[in-house]
């Protein structure tokens, strides 16, 4: 008995390694001959806050404090989720010789995709911290809740990967498809402006993308020190583990027939 | 340290679809997912059953599309079978699709973690075989290259580097093997034999007969998804090879009536010349050096094989194969134009011609047997069988077959 403890121990430490080393892979290749390096992953965001901070305090006025945190808060999670969907959703088409290799955890693709974003926004991490503390805010007790949010977000993002995923190796589509509807929901979702302009016979409707809440939650202990509204969250963390298992079990059947879809 | 493959009744169904099958939603939408469903159904494998014990080594040989590889892959736990069970025991190597995960623009050390990892290792197993990896590829001095700058040879040669330390209880083998030059290939083959001494239970698939004959102890033969045969390597793959010899007498049109060659054989087709004819050998001429035809030789002299051809229809990449026989059936020299000579599409009349610098045959008769084949071997398109025979010069005081060139000295000391 003590042996199979043995073999289910190495097989943690072996999907460890495997999920760090593709990670690692992923982030070498893209800054691999490139001047900047890391420094790209940190430009993109940082762009668009500036663009939107022109827009929306210059252009049109939003009254909004610490409008440049608030708005990198919300491009920097939007950028993992929607960056993490789109590679997740290729992962089986595009790992072909993976795949079809014997011994290689199929299930394990999606979860590197959004593991390789996830990399990205926690190097984004001490900028914001910087622009935070120098729009004159303060971190809170409620700052050490933002693992919590972190993890929650990991899971649904993995959760819909599976989903993604498994369809899209039957069929093409599903990848074009996503491109639409994630920036239909860009705007659905508070990234430059705030719930309170969402009128009230919209809110319904508004509140069922869980990126509304999931966004919120980030500005609550990051912006505001304060702790998140807890009843949909969570909500939304038994939605994500809902998610997560009809997803991973959809994939694990899909998974029968990828090699020979593929 | 010991593994073992059980696999029970098993089967597969081969799904062939549509053409039309819808390959996006709004397709599948439009044609009201009627079209989903395949056309047409065929068994990949069925009722497959055998069991590799701890430390043997099975081979498993059958005609391109018997099953060989969709076995090898359920083994592998890539896919599921539809029917049946599969029980390995043991920590799983595979020498298939040798690179997967490679990237160019990485350098090969970090090509090796990689890839190491992908094949079943951790990263403390990858960091303490790194040093033994890289001294095993020999390129050493090209390690902290990126990948991009390496020969394909090399490669391959990274890649198997990390394939032989994987030290796997299982392993399983497939013929993507066949690639990279011959020193390659023996060392790939040399370290299988060497996971087989130390107890690993091998799974080998291979078209090549004379490679699973040295290796296996076991054959299968796998025809149209079926189990043919499975026992002693020597008798399955007798049998096996019959058949396809089988196959081509079954191809070999009946009704020709003999033919008297220009050179004065008489061609009886199922006796001394079989093949299915998309191409016929219409002549073949032994000549000497000088260009004459001969029917005895020297030994140590040279002869150029004329072979004269028509392809009624154009054929891809047949091969031409002459062998030296005796007439007790020993093959001196098997020689085709595979490795040496490209011949692309032949159609209509054609002349292939092999020259041997020297034949350093002992003295005897000989024939000369020629052949067209399909491009993989399956069965011949005109083989003709102890037909051209050639007589080399009586050799004094010698036996055997080869006669080297050979100086004999002697001095005091």
């Amino acid at each position: 008995m003590n042996l199979s403890r043995f073999f289910a121990r190495r097989r943690l430490v072996y999907l460890r390694d495997l999920l760090r080393e593709m990670v690692g892979r992923d982030m070498k290749l893209r800054y691999k001959r490139s001047l900047l390096g890391v420094a790209w992953s940190l430009l993109n965001p940082l762009a668009q806050m500036l663009v939107f901070t022109f827009v929306f305090q210059r252009l049109v006025r939003l009254d909004i404090a610490n409008y440049s945190s608030f708005v990198f808060i919300g491009v920097l999670v939007w950028n993992w989720f929607q960056a993490s969907l789109v590679v997740a959703t290729g992962a089986i088409n595009d790992n072909r010789e993976l795949v079809k290799r014997p011994g290689f955890p199929v299930a394990l693709l999606p979860v590197i995709s959004v593991t390789t974003y996830l990399v990205h926004f926690l190097l984004a991490m001490p900028i914001l911290l910087v622009f935070l503390l120098a729009g004159g805010g303060r971190l809170g007790w409620s700052f050490l809740l933002l693992p919590a949010i972190i993890l929650l977000q990991y899971l649904l993002t993995i959760g819909l990967g599976y989903f993604l995923a498994a369809i899209n190796v039957r069929f093409r589509d599903v990848q074009h498809l996503l491109g639409v509807a994630l920036m239909l929901l860009f705007y659905l979702t508070p990234i430059f402006y705030d719930t309170t302009i969402v009128p009230e016979k919209y809110r319904f409707v508004y509140l069922l993308n869980p990126m509304v809440h999931l966004i919120q939650a980030y500005r609550a202990v990051l912006i505001q020190a304060s702790l998140p509204n807890g009843l949909p969250l969570s909500l939304l963390a038994l939605f994500t583990l809902c998610l997560l298992g009809l997803g991973y079990t959809l994939f694990k059947r899909a998974s029968v027939r990828f090699v020979e879809e593929l | 340290m010991s593994g073992s493959i059980t696999v029970e009744k098993i089967s597969k169904w081969y799904r062939k679809y549509h053409a039309g099958r819808p390959e996006t939603l709004k397709e599948a939408l439009l044609s009201g997912l009627r079209r989903m469903q395949p056309a047409e159904q065929f068994w990949a494998l069925q009722e497959v059953s055998f069991t590799v014990p701890s430390g043997r080594m099975l081979g498993v040989v059958g005609a391109n599309g018997a099953g060989k590889s969709t076995l090898l892959r359920l083994v592998g736990g890539v896919g599921f079978p539809d029917r049946g069970s599969i029980r390995v025991q043991g920590r799983i190597g595979a020498l298939l699709d040798l690179g997967a995960g490679f990237h160019p623009d990485l350098t090969g050390r970090e090509n090796v973690f990689i890839n190491g990892i992908i094949s079943g290792l951790t990263r403390r197993e990858v960091a303490e075989r790194l040093d033994e990896i890289i001294a095993f590829s020999e390129l050493e001095a090209f390690i902290d290259n990126p990948l991009r700058t390496y020969s394909t040879g090399m490669q391959m040669r990274l890649a198997f580097a990390v394939a032989a330390h994987i030290d796997p209880e299982v392993l399983l083998v497939d013929e993507v093997l066949a690639v990279g030059d011959l020193a390659f290939q023996r060392k790939c083959l040399d370290r299988i034999a060497q996971f087989k001494r130390s107890g690993c239970t091998i799974l080998l698939v291979s078209h090549d007969t004379s490679t699973i004959k040295n290796l296996c102890d076991e054959a299968l033969w796998l025809r149209r998804g079926q189990v043919a045969a499975h026992g002693p390597t020597e008798v399955v793959v007798g049998a096996y090879v019959a058949e396809m010899s089988a196959e081509t007498r079954r191809r070999t049109p009946e009704a020709q009536p003999a033919i008297l060659t220009p050179s004065g054989t008489e061609l009886r087709m199922n006796q001394n010349r079989f093949g299915s004819q998309e191409i016929s050998l219409n002549e073949v001429r032994l000549l000497s050096k000088h260009g004459f035809a001969v029917k005895e030789l020297e030994s140590g002299e040279a002869l150029r094989v004329e072979i004269d051809y028509t392809a009624s229809q154009p054929v891809s990449e047949p091969i031409f194969g002459v062998a030296i026989t005796r007439p007790d059936d020993l093959v001196c020299y098997d020689s085709s134009n595979q490795t040496a000579l490209k011949l692309g599409v032949l159609q209509g009349q054609g002349q292939v011609a092999v020259t041997f610098e020297r034949l350093d045959l002992i003295g005897g008769p000989y024939f000369i047997d020629v052949g067209v084949y399909e491009r993989e071997w399956t069965y011949a398109y005109d083989y003709h069988w102890h037909v051209y025979p050639l007589e080399i010069a009586h050799t004094r005081g010698e036996k055997g077959v080869a006669r080297p060139p050979t100086r004999w000295e002697i001095k005091s000391l």
